[in-house]
Formats: C-alpha cells, structure tokens, sequence
C-alpha cells in the first residue's frame, strides 16, 4: 500500500495542471506613452468611412457641453489618455466575501470596472450599457484575459475618433515582475475595418495614492451657449489637414485606415502629395 | 487491492495528463530535443511576422523631425545629441545602423523572420535594415564580448519566476480544480520569452538621433496570442530600455507584429539613415 501512495505523489500531484494566474492586485503607475491629440491625428487607427466621417465633424469645444464636463471615460480609454493611475484589488461577492473577481480603477473621473472570473454569462445584448460595460475574463497561463461588452459610445482618441456602442474589447493583462503591460483588442463593426490593437504598461508603486476625483458641472454654464452643439459640417473642418501639414504628412495618410498600418505604406507615401509645411516645430508645444 | 494493481492504475491515469503536458512542448518545438530551450517554448515565435504601425505612427512611420524626442525621458545630455542628429554625417560615416539597433529595431516598420538556429539559440532576422538577432537561452554574456548593433541577447522563457510581493492581498486566481481563491503560493510554468541585452553599440531610440548609450541595459518581454475577432496570431512585445547615461528613467515601448503564411512581400533593406525603415 505504501508503494502505491507513493506511485501516486510521483505520478499523479505532478500530473495535474498547473493553475499558474498571477497576482495582479496593487497599485499601479503609468507610464503611459500617448500620441493622437491633435485633430486630423488618426494615423495606425484602421478606421472605415463612416468613422472617418464621424471623427471629421467632432469639434474640441464639444468637451465643454455641460453633458460632457463630468463625462467618464470608458476604461480602456481611461486607461490610455487621461491621469491612468490604476489600483487593481479583488472583488468579492457582497454576500458570500467570496473572490468573483477583479475591480480596476483608473485615478481620472474615477471609472471602475469589475471583470468577473466566476463563469457567469454576459447579459442580454438589449440590457443598458455603461461607461465600462459589462467584463468577464479567464486566465491564459498568467494572462488575465477579459472582453468586454455593453460599452457605451465613446472616443478611440482625445481628438474625437469615435467608438460604436457596437464594439466590443478585449484586453489581455500581463505581468513580468512589477511591469504590467495591457494590450487592448478593439473590435468595432461600425467604424473600424479590423481589430484595432494597442498596448500600454504600469510599473508596480505600492506607496501610489490616487487621489479623489471630484466633478461638478458649473452653476455658471460652460463658454458653449446653451443649446449649440459645436461640430464640424461634412467637408467644412478647416482645422483637419493642420495635423497632416505640419508634420509633413500627406493627409490621406495622416486620416487612417487599414492600409496605413503597414510597411508597404511607406513606399506608398512616396508617390502622395504632401502640402508644404508651415513649421518644423509644432512638436515642441506638446513638449 | 494488490499494490501491482494499484500501480498500473496509477499510471494509466496519470498517462494522459502526461502526455498532454507533453504535447504542448511538443507542438510549440516540432522536432526539438527534450530538455533544451526549444523543447520548453511554452508557445511557437517561428514564423515570419509583419508589424502593424498603430501607435506613435509619426515617429515610425515617417522620419520624425529633428528635437522631436516626445514621450521620451530624455536627461540633458541625451536632449543635446537629439538636438545635433545629422542624418548625412551618418551616412557618410558608415553610422546609418544607428537606428537598427537592438533597443530600437523592433520598432522600425518591417517583416521579421524568427527560427531556432539551434536548440539554445532563436534567430530573429529583419528586412528592415537586414539585421539578425541571437537570443541565446542559458549562459551571460562573454567578458570580452565588443559591441555590436544587436549586443550580445541572453533568453529565457519567463513567468515561472518566484514572486516578488506577497502576501495576503493577492486578487483572486484559479487553482488547480477551476475554483476561485486568493492568491497564494501556487506553481507556475513559463509563459512568456524574456530577452536581456547588453553590450550594444550607441544607438538610436528613434530614427531622428534620440540617443541610447553603450552602458544601456535592454529587457524585452515576449507573448503570442490570437485574437478572438479575425483569428490572427499575435506577437506582443514590451521593451524596456535603461540608459543611466541618457535617460532619466527607463523607456517602456510596445510594438506588436501580425503572423505571415510565409516570406511573401519580405524585403530587405540596407541601413539608411534618412528613411522610416
């Protein structure tokens, strides 16, 4: 009998699979690399026409609708163009306290989103949507994988590049010691001909402390008068080839799509008109 | 029951979970020995791949301008040779790999072809600028070792490592049986390729003259992935760039690359120095 419990600890404890996830939880410090401010800036993002089209007519005061003031972010662009500081902790079931998952909170307008990992399904596609949508997620060897769902519409950049209600995300997190890299798989039918994929990293800062984020609308109202939305008429954006201009871009490629992601495109832009430039320098006021 | 029985019971059973263990090695490395670096790739980077430009495309996909170093930590030495880049001097001085470089290369738009050279050394070779990289799994590098554009790459397949901030508060993580429980110590297996490089020649962090020093460290992180909406395979990889001399804290780049059928549109380069790839 001896011989046998030991053929089952040689054999069958190796055996088993090796559960492997790792420890995500923490406070996390960005360091966040984010380009597409500018408008006209939709260079590597493979919009179609109608995201094109929707992104020329966003106007930047558009952020000072009243509406838009206290606006949040989605979490994966949270996490990408605002102050992303992130805290990850566990979720626990309200009655139970057992684990059901994994809440991340991002320090900007204080979005949170809670990836369940409990195996229960996505609601129905007419339930509401929301700032961060709905997430469930498994783990690939040490990679937390999640997708997410029920998103509301929301921007691809902080220049007005829209997102559908429509798309769908999903986000692989990996830890390699105490740098955590998230790559983001956007997937959205409406305004994108194909998965638009991007990564950004946090290092481990357990002294991090993210500070509240209070919001209020003004009594005063905003500089926007009351009842005007700012927006551009289709082919009237005066201000979108300024982007393409001063960085010596030909516009076309500067507008995005799926074409612009590849090497072959650099040959292309050879043969491409490029207006003369203005300046050299519109880099330094980012700076 | 007799414990020959039990033994054969034992291992029957244990047998197929075995060889499932087995079968993943076995279908990351066809043909490798067992034992080696080849044999435990926790997943398959041979192939060739094509880089898809989706973030800093003005600094990749086209020269950026002179002084343009945005988003890099530059200290002021490192600001004074950006601001002096002269693409022609480099040229003429036999310089234009300055920004093929190791740190660098991964970032410059182009095709890559990666295979096991051997059982311990993964071949990473480029069309942009027609460079070759040598991961090699298992050793440090040679004391003599002189520098080179693609320094001297010391591999492992990493995620395996013992943790390095326990205990207690872990976020919940599967165990064994698919329950949910906090954190706690657990086995894990390699997950993904960890690539160390030292021994680099000064260099180019971008194709404009950011400058990155012959004492820079380069940490690499690997992972291969498909993606749920078009199926393609995916291959991810951070890098983190340390240069004491240049910059004030580590740079932290990102560039994914989509998997080929095969060499089709492979096309390969020299160094240039005024041109995006």
């Amino acid at each position: 009998m001896r011989f046998a419990i030991l053929l089952l600890l040689v054999f069958v404890v190796p055996s088993r699979p090796a559960s492997g996830q790792i420890d995500l939880a923490g406070e996390w410090s960005p360091r966040v690399y984010n380009t597409h401010v500018d408008i006209g800036d939709y260079t590597g993002i493979p919009l179609n026409e109608d995201g094109r089209l929707r992104a020329e007519a966003w106007h930047p005061d558009q952020i000072d609708l009243p509406e838009n003031l206290c606006r949040p972010h989605p979490i994966d662009h949270g996490l990408r163009v605002s102050v992303s500081q992130l805290r990850i902790t566990p979720e626990l079931d309200t009655e139970t306290r057992q684990p059901v998952g994994l809440r991340l909170h991002v320090a900007w307008q204080e979005p949170e989103q809670v990836i369940y990992l409990d195996g229960r399904p996505h609601p129905s596609a007419n339930a509401p949507h929301k700032w961060s949508g709905f997430s469930t997620g498994r783990w690939e060897r040490n990679t937390l994988v999640y997708t997410t769902t029920h998103l509301k519409e929301a921007y691809l950049t902080r220049a007005g590049v829209p997102k559908s209600p429509k798309a769908t995300v999903t986000t692989r997190v990996h830890r390699y010691g105490n740098l955590l890299t998230i790559v983001f798989i956007i997937n959205d039918p409406a305004y994108l001909t194909q998965p638009y994929i991007r990564e950004s990293s946090w290092i481990a800062d357990p002294n991090q402390v993210i500070p509240p984020f209070p919001c209020e609308m003004s009594p005063d109202g905003t500089i926007v008068p009351a009842g005007k939305v700012p927006s551009f008429l289709p082919g009237r954006n005066d201000v979108l080839s300024e982007f393409a201009t001063e960085y010596g871009i030909p516009l076309e490629a500067a507008l995005g799509g799926a074409e612009t992601l590849y090497p072959e495109y650099i040959k292309k832009m050879k043969t491409m008109k490029v207006v003369p430039r203005t300046t050299t320098d519109h880099f330094r006021r980012a700076q | 029951m007799q414990p020959r029985r039990v033994a054969l019971l034992v291992a029957a059973l244990s047998l197929p979970i075995s060889a499932h263990v087995a079968a993943q090695g076995a279908q990351a490395a066809p043909g490798a020995a067992s034992g080696t670096a080849r044999a435990a790739a926790p997943y398959d980077t041979t192939g060739y791949w094509v880089s898809e430009v989706t973030e800093k495309w003005r600094f990749r996909m086209v020269v950026p301008d002179k002084g343009d170093y945005t988003q890099v930590p530059l200290n002021p030495e490192g600001r004074k040779i950006a601001n002096a880049w002269d693409p022609a001097r480099d040229q003429a001085s036999g310089e234009a790999c300055k920004s093929y470089g190791a740190a660098a290369l991964l970032q410059v738009p182009g095709r890559l072809h990666i295979y096991w050279q051997d059982d311990s050394t993964l071949r990473l070779d480029t069309d942009s600028g027609t460079q070759t990289r040598l991961f090699r799994f298992g050793g440090s590098p040679p004391p003599n070792a002189a520098p080179s554009w693609q320094g001297h790459s010391v591999a492992m397949w990493g995620g395996a490592e013992p943790r390095d901030r326990r205990d207690g508060q872990g976020g919940p993580v599967q165990d064994a049986s698919g329950r949910l429980v906090v954190a706690g110590a657990q086995r894990k297996e390699p997950d993904h390729l960890k690539v160390v490089t030292t021994r680099m020649r000064p260099g180019y962090l971008q194709k404009n003259g950011v400058p990155y020093s012959g004492d820079a460290l380069l940490e690499e992180y690997f992972d291969v992935f498909s993606d749920p909406y078009t199926r393609s395979t995916w291959l991810v990889m951070t890098t983190v760039v340390t240069d004491p001399r240049y910059l004030v804290e580590p740079l932290i780049m990102h560039a994914h690359f989509k998997k080929l059928p095969d060499a089709s549109g492979w096309d390969p380069t020299p160094c240039r120095a005024d041109e995006p790839r």
